[in-house]
């Protein structure tokens, strides 16, 4: 494969995107994995818990937003991200973070003060699309790029919210199994498996998608199916072993199989969630911009 | 009024004048290069052709950078030309994603040229006449304080050495020519219609500023 590997192919070889990957770049990758934060606060939205819904709310605000703050070049300009969302999907997406902020503590005090009534009712619905919205835009984010065939694709933001909200599940059982909350537990199981197999559909469909887009788009996907390992390992182990095969596998037993112990279903949690990041990753270090050379 | 520059391949001889006037022009400080040679060879021994391929931010109409940018920083002026306000940039990096022809640089601290002794006079001077600033994103700017000022003299961009961009006065081959789209009189407008000058990645729609004749 003809990957830019010296600085002299520079545009003249598939040359990998690495802004947003490459050194002060894992900030945004890890960012954009603590998006799930919003998934978090989601799951917990649904069943009005507020401890939960804070740890959501704290999620998207510290780590989240946190780590896309100290990735800037200028941090104490940030407030300036607002101005554009006409055509900004950052701008957009930061507009989400902060509404969904307002709404979330507004509906956590209504939890608390006026459960069950009518209002209330009516800034869930508010903050649970404000969460989806959340999750989404990091999708938006990439997929907008069109120098980047393999992100530009409108399955990339429903495959980032579907994994999103699947790192939200994944957190609300655990500490729902800590903590108990009183959360029907079996139901967020079935939940997350099925998220889990519809995100594995998913993502075979968006692959395969891939391949038919400009080029590099099918290269990107060559390079994560087949190699160099430096994407082929973090697919094949990260995305597809750690993500989907043992979660599911886990999550199957857990579920129809009677059930497994604590420990089997952290593990299968935490796997679940390397998968998640590895995703990540691999759509992150696969974006190869198209070369200008030769003409 | 639309600056446009177009580029001769088959006269361009590669020896990066223009590169070195780019840099000189905006004290640009080390690593950062607003122009570039791009080479590579094409064909098969032993009919090999060397490609020499002179590149430059395209100054896109519908620039990516442009739509992506949530602060406004990056701006597509009413001539044509794209440029960064450093003041408003806070160096999230989203238009060098978005810039299919990686013609722009996140400048994450300002480095000597020479390690360890200190910023030379130049230097210096450089930072006061071109204050960029660290975090921010760097780009080229079709050097339009010279067309600025070149066009408040009652000068001609592209005619008038003054009032045209530094690539295109220093290059030795006269491979590069500059001038308004919109002027039919122009000598960029008879060059694209004859020599059939082409942008990179036009299927992208962006539709680059910058023309390259092959032929």
């Amino acid at each position: 494969m003809d990957i830019q590997q010296n600085p002299y192919e520079w545009m003249i070889k598939l040359t990998p995107q690495k802004e947003w990957i490459e050194g002060r770049g894992t900030l945004l990758l890890l960012a954009m994995f603590f998006g799930m934060g919003a998934g978090v606060y989601l799951v917990f939205s649904v069943f009005d818990n507020i401890f939960g819904m804070l740890v959501g709310l704290l999620i998207v605000n510290l780590l989240f937003g946190g780590l896309h703050l100290v990735y800037l070049g200028k941090p104490l300009r940030f407030w300036r991200m607002f101005l554009r969302p006409q055509t900004s999907w950052i701008s957009r997406g930061l507009i989400f973070v902060t509404i969904l902020n307002i709404t979330g503590i507004v509906e956590m005090g209504m939890i608390y003060w006026l459960p069950g009534t009518g209002i209330q009712m009516v800034f869930k619905v508010i903050s649970i699309i404000l969460a989806v919205l959340v999750c989404i835009y990091t999708g938006f984010v990439m997929s907008y790029v069109r120098a980047i065939p393999f992100w530009n694709s409108a399955l990339l933001p429903v495959l980032i919210v579907v994994h999103e909200i699947l790192g939200g599940l994944g957190v609300v059982l655990m500490l729902s199994k800590i903590n108990g909350f009183g959360l029907d537990i079996e139901l967020i199981e079935h939940w997350s498996t099925m998220l889990l197999v519809v995100s594995a559909f998913l993502l075979a469909i968006y692959l395969w998608n891939a391949t038919y887009s400009m080029r590099p788009g099918p290269q990107s996907v060559l390079v994560l199916l087949r190699g160099p390992k430096v994407f082929s390992l973090p697919f094949w182990i990260g995305v597809v072993l750690l993500g989907i095969i043992l979660p599911l596998i886990v999550g199957w037993y857990s579920y129809y199989g009677g059930g497994v112990s604590s420990y089997l279903l952290f593990g299968g949690i935490v796997s679940e969630l390397t998968g998640g990041l590895g995703l990540r990753y691999c759509i992150l270090k696969s974006g190869f911009y198209a070369p200008l050379l030769p003409i | 009024m639309k600056w446009t520059m177009v580029i001769d391949l088959t006269t361009c001889v590669g020896c990066w004048a223009c590169v070195m006037a780019c840099k000189q022009e905006h004290f640009l400080p080390r690593d950062i290069l607003w122009g570039r040679i791009a080479m590579t060879e094409t064909g098969t021994f032993p009919k090999v052709t060397k490609q020499i391929v002179p590149l430059l931010c395209n100054h896109c109409q519908d620039a990516p950078c442009v739509k992506v940018c949530p602060t406004g920083a990056t701006v597509v002026r009413e001539d044509g030309i794209v440029y960064v306000n450093y003041d408003q940039c806070v160096g999230c990096r989203y238009c060098v994603i978005a810039c299919p022809y990686q013609h722009r640089t996140f400048l994450a601290s300002i480095k000597e040229y020479h390690t360890g002794h200190g910023f030379t006079e130049f230097e210096k001077i450089g930072r006061q006449l071109y204050p960029i600033q660290e975090g921010t994103v760097l780009k080229c700017n079709f050097c339009m304080e010279r067309i600025d000022n070149g066009i408040r003299k009652g000068l001609k961009p592209g005619i008038d050495r003054e009032a045209t961009p530094a690539c295109v006065i220093a290059c030795p081959t006269r491979s590069r020519y500059f001038g308004d789209q919109d002027d039919p009189e122009a000598e960029v407008v008879k060059i694209i219609r004859e020599r059939k000058g082409f942008q990179l990645h036009k299927e992208l729609g962006t539709e680059p500023s910058v023309y390259y004749l092959y032929y």
